[in-house]
């Protein structure tokens, strides 16, 4: 394919508001994918993606289209039954006019259109950002009922920085409650488009759609790139498949892959030889190689996706390019938590599946780790907390385990007295108190787009999580807005600890549901922190500890102990539950011991049914983890994420 | 299931209530006395479908229980005693228990009754307190319940049973009951109805704490918040006093809920409680049978826990299709069980569960378990298979040894202390095999 007919372009939008039905529209409208095969959200392969409505993986999908030179009579006459018809008129000229000069003037030329999906969550931005810098054009898709969101424009700016033409699409006008000049008119004034410039769209009934792809034809430049130099191809993504190992998916800039050639990956400076090259279409179609400017796959015979990090520079062994492509970034863990099997006996089960996992996924460490309290198992690091969700919820569902995960912590940096830093990922692993001279923790830049009318708790919330005001900018200008109704971005430096526990929740909570967060990594601070150990009848839990600010400990170790006392059924003896920092207690409760647990009555000899009511018993018994000689029902060990903030 | 010289009890349901309490879970149906005489007929009619199968085993105790079984007309009645005596070999001393609702008999019934042969009558008496019989939608009152109790004695009934329920959190459902003030007024309540028992002087009282059974109307009122959840340490506490009390009066302890005067214990419960053999006859009636020719390994062979179809409709229906079929009455238990319309469920019990369901069931009565028993009916000392849970069971304090009992049952024995025998089911689901059989 001549590369001037060649367009890269991703999709940036907020969690529901249509990105994948839009993708879905693109395929089947320019035939990539016929309708009657369409499965909805085609790109969206794992079921907890479909589940969720979110992607967690990216996809690539390639596409041809040839522009028609008119519009056709079913796309007039959907215009006219729509009622916007009227005001997309002069915004959407007919396709023809659309089209750039020259060589796709002639109407039946074919254009190769790569979308490349982007994972649509705040923990995997690294990912989006390579995402997007393997395109030329994004298309911003806000929804026209809720308008900009604090993701959307931390992709935008993103999608900016990279230098991406940006197509803005108000998508969704089909609902009733969708007010797409509103939306248009905020991403004028928030982003700084022209007003003709934004689309109006319904991917769900196809609306606008055709004009789409006209402007993506149109607008987004083709690959720029020297097909002549070294090769430089950007991996941004990778998978593991069973048959042909890892596989990469990567934008080619410069030079081409060729079959049969070595290749070397520049970051983590492995050597491959391809077992095959291709493209999307969407599922892997083997072509001959690829060149400059293209987007497709290639199937490295590596066996794990760690060798094949997202980021790196795919080049040629016996040409390589003198310097990789810019912005490599490793993966870096931000939330830690253990992972533990219900039932020990499922150690080996737990141990595979995470390695199986691994394979798929570069951004998911862990490591063994033992716990007096829980066993065997395993600290594993996370991008970030709905990162963390989904592992927690595919080793649940896709291997069967029944898994009991400890509170989340962030990586503490510890400053020893004798001048050392250690890195610790769990309040387990903390130091003696007297071997401390200083905590440092990590904080984050927070974003909050929401109305107006939440701003007061918003704050409220934020200062008292520590979180510090850093500024606040409103998204929309227009004078006639009710006050309390128009959008604001709030921006916040705040402690990851303190956005581990329902923040998320609590900000959506107390913002009538209308509240978006984004968040990235800021820097680490030396703050006043304790480590507050339970021990429960006289035995310490490290998986309980918990680090918390000095100020709070008296009161964050009483709601522990309060919520552990109401957690831990009564048993054969009375159970101290203490808090305590160092060797000093500072909070205590017990659970009486159970004076009560018969059954009155058998009757009329129905030993059947008695045997059930024990069994149940038993089978509850079963479920709780022995510690000392104590039993801890699993609800305990996820305390921490309840007690109140 | 022929098992000659082996005694063989007999249950029999009468499932017929003039209301349902609110607290029941039994298998008890009001409203539905029309279906009496045909659901007479049909008890009949199972009895002479069994008849040929058990008749040479010798019958120690009989217990008519409900539902309310003293809703029966005594001409009823009368023809299932006489089809028992035609059917089955009572023993001349045979025990025959029979429940009575004290709002439901007079005078002349109560003698009636001990014309028919029963000799043992148990009062669902349940308090004395006139507030509490009608929060648990009792139908009778406090002095119904002493009028009978009367009765029975002028009708000559030597040996009394009365049930009673502690525990009622019936008051309003208000936080101040679960202050001390509440709980004081609770167990003062119970400590009259206690009082009032013990005065009157039956031979055997049965104390049961309240228990919410699921699908109750209880259980549904406390989910919907309209009463109280029984308060598990008050009734440890009420039982603790009668306990004390109890014996003050002469009464001796003999299962964890169950009282009496010395040798007046009821016999036929003391069948379940040794995991002996009986048949169940009526809707919902469980049984226990079983030979040790029969199949299975060691000692004891298999026996079958079974039970009637729970509906007395589909019960009448269904004894009526076996006498039409006829039984395999010289079958192997389960060809036999099969024949047997009328029998819902049968559940073979190994001899891992046998064991398990004796070393419990034995565990209720204070006399306990006696190790020689045990080793003698299933081949294996029960130290031998429960040895590890009797040891962290006695160092908890849950479980004692003892020697010889007063009774004169003579060898080891192990049993629930006093401490333990209000945390029997931690004991007993510690007993229960690995594998839910």
């Amino acid at each position: 394919m001549d590369r001037s007919r060649i367009r890269n372009f991703s999709i940036i939008a907020h969690i529901d508001h249509g990105k994948s039905t839009l993708a879905d529209r693109l395929l089947e409208l320019t035939g990539t994918i016929p309708a009657r095969q369409m499965a909805e959200q085609v790109l969206d392969t794992m079921d907890l993606e479909r589940e969720r409505g979110i992607t967690i993986k990216a996809a690539a999908v390639r596409m041809e289209w040839a522009p028609r030179p008119r519009p056709s009579p079913e796309e007039e006459g959907r215009g006219k039954e729509e009622g916007e018809a009227a005001r997309e008129t002069p915004l959407l000229p007919s396709s023809s006019s659309l089209l750039p000069g020259g060589e796709a003037g002639g109407g039946g030329a074919t254009y190769e259109l790569n979308l490349i999906d982007t994972p649509g969550h705040v923990d995997f931005t690294y990912e989006v950002s390579r995402a997007l810098a393997a395109c030329e054009g994004a298309l911003l898709v806000v929804d026209a009922s809720q308008g900009i969101e604090a993701q959307t424009l931390a992709n935008v700016y993103m999608a900016l920085d990279l230098d991406l033409t940006i197509i803005p699409v108000v998508n969704k006008i089909d609902l009733p409650s969708a007010e797409p000049e509103r939306v248009a008119q905020e991403m004028v004034d928030v982003i700084g488009f022209k007003r003709d410039e934004v689309l109006f769209v319904s991917a769900k009934e196809g609306t606008g759609v055709e004009a789409l792809l006209a402007a993506i034809v149109q607008r987004v430049p083709p690959p720029s790139g020297d097909p002549e130099a070294p090769l430089r191809a950007l991996i941004f993504d990778s998978k593991y498949d069973s048959y042909k190992g890892v596989i990469a998916y990567v934008r080619v800039v410069d030079g081409e892959v060729r079959a049969g050639r070595r290749l070397r990956l520049m970051q983590t400076a492995r050597t491959v030889e391809p077992l095959e090259t291709g493209v999307f279409r969407p599922s892997f179609a083997p072509t001959d190689g690829l060149a400059a400017g293209e987007v497709g796959y290639i199937a490295t015979g590596l066996k794990t996706v760690r060798d094949c990090r997202v980021g790196d520079t795919v080049t040629d062994e016996a040409r390589p390019a003198p310097a990789p492509l810019p912005g490599y970034k490793p993966a870096k863990s931000m939330v830690f938590a253990g992972l533990y099997p219900a039932n020990s006996e499922d150690y080996e089960l737990l141990r595979d599946a995470l390695e199986k996992l691994h394979l798929n996924d570069a951004s998911l460490n862990y490591e063994p780790e033992s716990s007096v309290a829980l066993g065997p198992g395993f600290r594993a690091g996370f991008l970030g907390l709905l990162h963390m969700d989904i592992v927690q919820e595919r080793l649940e569902r896709e291997y069967g385990l029944d898994l009991l995960a400890t509170a989340p912590s962030v990586e503490y940096h510890i400053t020893l007295t004798d001048g050392s830093e250690v890195a610790i990922a769990s309040p387990a692993d903390m130091p003696e108190p007297t071997r401390i001279a200083g905590i440092g923790e990590p904080w984050m830049n927070v974003s909050i787009v929401a109305p107006d009318r939440h701003i007061g708790n918003i704050m409220e919330l934020v200062t008292g999580r520590r979180g510090e005001y850093t500024k606040m900018d409103y998204l929309e200008h227009d004078p006639h807005l009710k006050a309390g109704e128009r959008r604001v971005l709030l921006e916040y430096k705040m402690p990851l600890s303190e956005m581990l526990v329902d923040f998320y929740d609590q900000l959506k909570g107390r913002t009538q549901g209308y509240a978006s967060m984004d968040y990235s990594f800021s820097h680490y601070s030396p703050e006043d922190l304790v480590k507050v150990d339970i021990l429960v009848n006289g035995v310490p839990v490290d998986a309980l500890s918990m680090l918390v600010h000095g100020e709070r400990a008296q009161q964050q170790g009483r709601a522990l102990v309060e919520r552990l006392r109401s957690l831990i059924p009564r048993q054969l003896f009375e159970i101290p539950i203490q808090a305590a920092i160092g060797g000093r207690i500072i909070a205590r409760e017990s659970v009486r011991a159970l004076r009560k647990n018969v059954l009155a009555k058998c009757y009329g000899g129905d030993v059947t049914r008695k045997r059930k009511l024990l069994e149940k018993q038993k089978a509850g018994k079963k479920r709780m983890k022995r510690v000392g000689n104590v039993e801890i029902p699993q609800e305990a060990f996820m305390s921490l994420l309840r007690i109140g903030k | 299931m022929k098992n000659a010289r082996h005694p063989l009890s007999l249950y029999i349901h009468i499932p017929f209530c003039t209301l349902k309490c609110a607290y029941c879970d039994f298998n008890s149906y009001a409203k539905l006395e029309d279906l009496i005489p045909p659901f007479v007929e049909a008890l009949i009619a199972e009895m002479r479908l069994w008849s040929p199968v058990v008749q040479s085993r010798p019958v120690p105790t009989v217990f008519f229980g409900g539902g309310t079984p003293s809703l029966t007309p005594l001409p009823e009645l009368a023809r299932i005693m006489a089809a028992l005596r035609d059917c089955f070999a009572l023993e001349p001393e045979a025990e025959i228990t029979l429940e009575a609702n004290p709002g439901t008999v007079n005078r002349d019934y109560l003698r009636g009754l001990a014309d028919l042969g029963v000799n043992r009558i148990s009062f669902g008496v349940q308090s004395f307190d006139d507030g509490e019989l009608k929060a648990l939608d009792r139908i009778h009152t406090a002095a119904d319940a002493l009028r009978c109790y009367r009765w029975a004695r002028e009708a000559g009934f030597q040996r009394v049973n009365l049930d009673l329920i502690y525990g009622l959190p019936f008051d309003s459902p208000s936080a101040s009951r679960r202050a001390a003030q509440g709980e004081r007024v609770m167990m003062e309540r119970w400590q009259a109805t206690l009082e009032q028992a013990i005065a009157l002087g039956p031979e055997h009282l049965s104390l049961y704490a309240l228990t919410v059974e699921e699908g109750t109307k209880l259980a549904h009122d406390i989910e919907r918040g309209r009463a109280p959840a029984p308060d598990g340490d008050l009734q440890a506490a009420m039982y603790e006093w009668s306990g004390e009390r109890l014996a003050r009066a002469g009464y001796r302890q003999y299962e964890i809920s169950n009282w009496c005067r010395p040798g007046e214990e009821c016999r036929h419960n003391l069948v379940y409680w040794r995991n002996g053999q009986w048949l169940g006859l009526g809707p919902g009636a469980h049984s226990h049978l079983g030979r040790k020719e029969e199949g299975g390994r060691g000692k004891e062979g298999v026996t079958y826990r079974f039970a009637d179809v729970y509906s007395p409709r589909q019960y009448i229906e269904r004894v009526r299709e076996t006498a039409a079929a006829g039984i395999d009455a010289g079958g192997a238990a389960p060809a036999l069980l099969a024949s047997m319309r009328q029998v819902t469920f049968v559940d073979p019990q190994p001899a891992e569960l046998q064991m398990a369901d004796t070393a419990i069931l034995a565990l209720r009565l204070n006399e306990g378990l006696s190790v020689d028993a045990f080793a003698r009916r299933f081949g294996r000392s029960p130290d031998d298979v429960y040895g590890a849970v009797f040891a962290e069971m006695t160092a908890l304090g849950l479980l004692e040894r003892a020697g010889g009992h007063p009774d004169g049952c003579s060898g080891e024995r192990i049993r629930l202390t006093d401490r333990g025998r209000y945390l029997a089911n931690e004991v007993f689901v510690r007993l229960l095999p690995d594998q839910p059989l």
